[in-house]
């Protein structure tokens, strides 16, 4: 039997996440609440997070460089070349080579020391892997963050006209917001990633030292457009930027190291 | 880019049009017209572009300005004998497509030269005024989409590791979610 308090709660304003933690980050999967009522709404969330958390252990199982048994591990000492790696280490480090191309090389998937290294594109891919499995259990509205890495369906209210507010830290006060950008519902971008120097900045390889941005994000329609170009883009610098904003349907927003911004239109109040 | 590869082809396009006057000139007679890009109709009271209706640039891949404005197919002008000098007005060419929305260029001409490039911004879908060029530009704190806390579902930063994620504004939503 419903309980009143539910009915006279306007519908669409409570949330319910699921957090795991896996490649070295905490996920966060977030639904609505659903008009059906907050335990139903529970329910559904962990079934949901359960089929999520399964496929980031699967890929950090293949592809993490901490993990000596893995895959990556095993190739990284050369146990195992690609010609005999996985198919799925295969699509992976071609994927990650298209995209060295299309970058002019601001995103690499191999360290300088030539190692490769798949971890950048990695989560992104899972949070790619993970959206598509949630649109396969039927889910349609829902916004799953990988250590700040952004992927939304739908909208957060009961109705498709809202689009997901997602805040992007301010680097030089990380308690604070230093812009909002809207992404899903009718937005133009189901994405947004923000890539910098501030916690993880070693996997980030700077290939021009003209570069002094200290986080950039980018908000694109798939997440792995906007996770490798954000990486690009603290690694090459302003002409990654403009080549960036040029060739994909992107908005951006970097900081330099002394706190001053540098935005494409999108991000213009 | 693709606006900025319009404006450019209508800028070479523009040359062509001024050559062809020239030539025009010089051979006292009718001269064609070769425009690459968008020029169609008139607003101004310059007879001699009546007939510079070109091929618009809608290439999937932004063209520069030698290949779609070389590349034109240029109506043939109704060029009268008029002397570069007598051309005069503004001309506008037709809205292209681009990812942006709809452009236009227009151009300002005065005694046979152009004074003036204008790219005319048109209405995207939601019938909002687009920037036609998504370039970065530096942006005050103050003019970025600003955003409270409270006002936010999720939070995107530098990839935050599991211990930071315990104080993280992210933590916090969470938190209030959970």
């Amino acid at each position: 039997m419903p309980r009143t308090s539910d009915r006279l709660r306007p519908e669409g304003t409570g949330f319910k996440a699921a957090t795991f933690e896996c490649m070295g980050t905490v996920i966060s999967l977030t639904f609505p609440d659903s008009s059906a009522g907050a335990q139903e709404t529970q329910d559904e969330l962990a079934a949901a997070s359960a089929v999520v958390e399964r496929l980031f252990r699967e890929l950090d199982g293949t592809f993490s460089l901490y993990r000596p048994a893995s895959e990556a591990s095993r190739l990284a000492r050369g146990e195992l070349t690609l010609r005999g790696a996985s198919p799925g280490m295969r699509a992976r480090y071609a994927e990650a080579h298209e995209w060295r191309l299309l970058t002019e090389g601001a995103f690499s998937p191999e360290r300088p020391d030539g190692v490769l290294d798949l971890s950048g594109l990695i989560k992104a891919h899972a949070i790619r892997e993970a959206g598509r499995s949630l649109h396969a259990l039927g889910r349609r509205d829902w916004c799953l963050n990988a250590g700040g890495d952004i992927l939304v369906s739908g909208s957060p209210g009961p109705g498709p006209d809202a689009s997901w507010k997602a805040g992007i830290v301010d680097p030089v006060d990380r308690s604070r917001l230093v812009s909002a950008y809207a992404v899903g519902g009718p937005a133009r971008h189901a994405a947004l990633a923000t890539s910098g120097s501030a916690e993880r900045g070693e996997h980030i390889w700077r290939v021009e030292s003209g570069s002094d941005f200290i986080q950039v994000t980018v908000a694109a329609a798939d997440i792995v457009t906007a996770d490798i170009l954000a990486t690009a883009i603290v690694s090459g610098g302003m002409p990654m930027l403009d080549r960036a904003a040029d060739r994909w349907d992107v908005a951006v927003l970097a900081v330099h190291a002394d706190g001053s911004l540098m935005a494409t239109p999108g991000f213009r109040a | 880019m693709k606006a900025r590869g319009t404006l450019a082809a209508a800028l070479a396009s523009a040359g062509i049009l001024l050559a062809g006057w020239q030539a025009g000139t010089q051979a006292g007679g009718v001269s064609t017209l070769a425009s690459g890009t968008t020029s169609s109709g008139t607003t101004g009271s310059g007879p001699t572009a009546a007939g510079a209706t070109g091929a618009s640039g809608t290439g999937s891949s932004g063209t520069g300005a030698s290949g779609t404005g070389s590349s034109g197919t240029g109506a043939s002008g109704t060029g009268s004998s008029g002397s570069a000098s007598t051309a005069a007005g503004t001309y506008k060419g037709s809205a292209v497509q681009t990812r942006f929305g709809a452009v236009q260029v227009q151009i300002t001409v005065a005694s046979g030269k152009i004074t003036d490039v204008t790219a005319l911004q048109l209405t995207d879908d939601d019938r909002k005024s687009v920037q036609i060029s998504n370039r970065a530009a530096p942006l005050l704190r103050s003019e970025v989409l600003s955003a409270q806390s409270a006002d936010v579902q999720t939070i995107s930063g530098a990839t935050v590791t599991s211990n930071a994620y315990l104080t993280s504004l992210q933590a916090a939503i969470d938190a209030a979610n959970l």
